[in-house]
């Protein structure tokens, strides 16, 4: 039998199977799913994640994935806990390795790049939002792209950074990227960089290499996102190469 | 939050956090999609539509002119696609 290509197949709820789960930060964990129908993902897209009480009630969120679509058959949703959620609690305290979960994906067309699309890249996140960014970084080192690449990652405090050792190895040993971390809230003693939310000031001195040539992705809590993508269209930046997504009113 | 419009902000995502719904009635990721809004009549991704999804569903809003486009409402046996907020939505042909 002639293998066949599934080039669109149906998006349909599948269980995958936890095979490891991580601590990231005191409120954030990875978890590692193996999907019996893997499709490779564009890095930016999500995962839908689906609970069934006994009584039939049904809930789902949608997770960023934060694995490069270079790691075939298996997946990692990074997942802040939000205390009185629906979801997050039962994956950071109930799910254990080996459990199984329904989930649906790769979703979502929009925010999305691959190194196809070229650059200079810009990458703007604040809290978990970093986790869609992350996936963009990965793919991009995996690929050895070499597009001038900045990101700049708000947190409220050192404790609150997720991947801080693996943005700064990467940055360490390639030329082409930067990370400028700032932190809202208590930034460590010794620290030089920035301690406040983001501004304009920030972002022009962020993005001033790049002049508007940049493609720009802004992934965070609403009002982060907000006040960042409004900052961009007052600075002139062509607005068609901005993308957002805005998680809502939890994070940093 | 210092008041309801400053809480109704903080709520909305944007509508690419509702492309698995929208994916299920329409088979296609539908991000890319563009709607005209009926109001304002400017043209926007489904993608980057306003999104409030912390009701019993969801709607959908213009990002210039804040007129609802869609809402999406899901039951036990049927999903309602209500979109008299658009004016039509155009999508590439599948491949």
């Amino acid at each position: 039998m002639a293998t066949e290509v599934l080039v669109r197949p149906a998006l349909e709820w599948q269980a995958g199977t936890v095979t490891a789960i991580r601590p990231e930060t005191h409120k954030t964990k990875s978890f590692t799913f193996a999907l019996p129908k893997w499709m490779v993902h564009r890095p930016g897209q999500h995962y839908d994640v689906r609970l069934t009480a006994p009584d039939g009630y049904r809930t789902e969120r949608s997770y960023s994935i934060a694995s490069p679509p270079e790691r075939v058959g298996e997946l990692d949703l990074t997942v802040e806990l939000i205390p009185d959620g629906e979801v997050s609690p039962y994956m950071h305290d109930v799910l254990m390795r080996g459990d199984q979960l329904e989930v649906r994906g790769p979703i979502g067309g929009y925010f999305v790049w691959d190194v196809a699309m070229g650059g200079p890249l810009l990458l703007i996140g604040g809290g978990s939002g970093v986790v869609p960014l992350m996936a963009m970084l990965r793919h991009r080192t995996a690929q050895h792209a070499t597009m001038p690449t900045r990101i700049l990652y708000s947190s409220r405090t050192a404790d609150d950074v997720i991947y801080r050792d693996e943005l700064d190895r990467m940055a360490a040993s390639d030329p082409a990227l930067e990370v400028f971390y700032t932190f809202t809230r208590q930034a460590p003693a010794d620290w030089n960089g920035y301690r406040r939310r983001i501004d304009a000031t920030m972002l022009s001195e962020v993005i001033k290499p790049f002049g508007n040539r940049a493609h720009i992705y802004v992934c965070g809590p609403t009002l982060l996102v907000e006040a960042v993508a409004n900052a961009l269209v007052q600075m002139q930046l062509p607005t068609e190469q901005i993308r957002t997504e805005r998680f809502g009113p939890t994070g940093a | 939050m210092k008041n309801d419009a400053d809480m109704n902000t903080a709520l909305m995502v944007d509508g690419n956090a509702v492309a698995g719904e929208l994916a299920q009635i329409f088979g296609r990721d539908m991000t890319m999609a563009v709607a005209r809004c009926a109001g304002c009549a400017k043209d926007a991704e489904l993608g980057a539509l306003m999104a409030f999804t912390r009701g019993p569903g969801v709607v959908l809003r213009c990002p210039a002119c804040q007129q609802a486009i869609a809402r999406i409402v899901e039951t036990p046996s049927a999903i309602y696609l209500e979109a008299r907020g658009a004016t039509f939505l155009r999508m590439r042909p599948q491949p």
